[in-house]
């Protein structure tokens, strides 16, 4: 019989959450667009989702769902840091009041990350943490800013850490500053990343989206099915 | 004759060419035979404005526009008078300016109905020329979420609303016959979960952005086309606000 499972098939990688035996796996995403599998996709989300599973939810509302299910306050930030864009939500109750999502530009986004970590080929843990922050306007022009500082003389981990205290800066105006931030996506696994934030931040993993799909997954009625809110043309 | 009109001018302006036989055509539409060119406007431009420009030079050039009946006043917004400006030395036609200041409402019953939003844009922006058809019955409802901007670039936005979004904004205007009635545009039922919308590049975007803040309601913006973005933003919106 067919597993069970809901993913979140993002850029870079792919997160799934086996129902019955209730473990996360975290594949490339590459691989898993040729995933030989007879496993059943009850829900999915992501920007590589292509209507995969029997029901897709948006990256926003799973977010959403994800940080009323993790978060203890019933008022939140929550910014979800992705391979290819950035989102955000502040909830107030169960109300969306504030809300963004960066699709168009890689400037401050974890593919960016992670490429650059390879080429310095550094721990992100051991970066100096008093660093200074350098502008991002987007990632292209960071980066020549940071490659800049290197060819000034400035060590590269110390160059780096400016470009992700820039990223950061970045994110923390993007969500109003808020005093305490929710952070999901692989850089919560980015402790540098999460010291480079003027505000403090509470990291909550890669998992935050699947929670929210889990959520629904539990509690169906939740999951208000799409074509009970869209508008129906009607005879007149 | 084809007559293209761009905005609201005044209705009994545009009766009198209805009157006496001219075809009338909305040049803010998109129309099928026409496609968008970007070598007549800068690129970061508004939507509306290039695809105006676009179906007034083509369908002039082939001999298929003869009058462009414009308005270039407070009910439209300056950058149509800029172009209004150039278009009259650089078409073969007619290019006549006209300020829409009608402050006679009446009344925005389309807005306030149960037809389904994508159908009551529609009906708005038909009925800028023509009468309503009496056919088509509308009924007023409570709004259970709202949409304030004017018409979008791209109409599949408006099918992500529930059932009875009301209208409010320059649409709600335009339905009133008054475009330049900024009292109006700015009015807004308290307390309904509304969508501030403007097109890119559009001054309007100050007005949407600061009324968004103001009653906790979603600001968004569009180039051409609905992106994956917006959607994920308005329905989440919808989904978490409007119950």
């Amino acid at each position: 019989m067919s597993e069970k499972i809901l993913i979140d098939c993002g850029t870079s990688y792919t997160k799934i959450y086996y129902i019955k035996q209730q473990y996360y796996e975290i594949i490339p995403s590459r691989e898993f667009l040729h995933w030989k599998t007879d496993h059943r996709i009850l829900l999915a989300t992501g920007y590589n989702t292509r209507g995969m599973g029997e029901a897709q939810v948006n990256e926003l509302i799973a977010l959403a769902e994800g940080g009323l299910r993790l978060i203890p306050e019933d008022s939140f930030t929550l910014i979800d840091c992705g391979a290819r864009d950035v989102k955000y939500v502040t909830m107030e109750g169960e109300k969306i009041v504030r809300m963004d999502w960066n699709t168009e530009c890689g400037a401050f986004t974890g593919h960016v990350i992670e490429l650059l970590i390879n080429h310095f080929n550094i721990d992100p843990n051991k970066l100096p943490p008093d660093s200074e922050k350098i502008p991002v306007v987007c990632g292209v022009l960071g980066m020549t800013k940071m490659f800049d500082k290197i060819a000034e003389g400035v060590p590269y981990p110390r160059a780096f850490m400016g470009f992700l205290k820039g990223i950061a800066w970045n994110c923390y105006h993007l969500v109003n500053k808020p005093e305490l931030l929710y952070l999901s996506g692989g850089l919560c696994e980015n402790r540098a990343f999460i010291n480079s934030f003027p505000s403090q931040v509470r990291p909550l993993g890669r998992y935050v989206l699947l929670e929210g799909l889990k959520s629904f997954y539990e509690n169906p009625n939740r999951l208000k099915p799409l074509e009970e809110t869209v508008s129906k043309r009607t005879s007149c | 004759m084809v007559v293209g009109i761009v905005g609201v001018p005044l209705w009994e302006e545009i009766q009198k060419y209805v009157k006496r036989g001219d075809t009338i055509i909305d040049l803010d539409d998109a129309l099928p035979e026409v496609s968008v060119e970007d070598s007549y406007l800068p690129k970061t431009y508004c939507s509306i404005l290039k695809r105006v420009t676009s179906n007034a030079i083509t369908l002039a050039q082939a001999g298929n526009l003869h009058l462009v009946l414009a308005d270039v006043g407070e009910g439209k917004c300056d950058g149509m008078r800029y172009i209004a400006s150039f278009l009259r030395q650089l078409l073969p036609i007619p290019v006549v300016e006209v300020s829409n200041t009608n402050s006679t409402g009446c009344g925005y019953p389309i807005c306030q109905s149960q037809l389904p939003l994508r159908e009551k844009m529609e009906l708005i922006v038909e009925t800028v020329s023509k009468p309503l058809v009496p056919t088509i019955k509308i009924q007023k409802t409570s709004p259970a979420c709202g949409f304030w901007g004017v018409p979008p670039s791209d109409f599949t936005l408006l099918e992500l609303f529930p059932p009875n979004t009301h209208i409010y904004g320059w649409t709600r205007c335009m339905e009133n016959k008054t475009p330049a009635n900024r009292e109006l545009e700015l009015q807004l039922n308290e307390g309904v979960p509304t969508v501030f919308f403007s097109q890119n590049f559009c001054q309007r975007s100050a007005l949407a952005f600061h009324l968004a803040k103001k009653h906790q309601g979603l600001f968004v913006q569009m180039d051409h086309h609905l992106t994956k973005s917006i959607r994920a933003m308005v329905e989440a919106f919808i989904k978490f606000n409007v119950k």
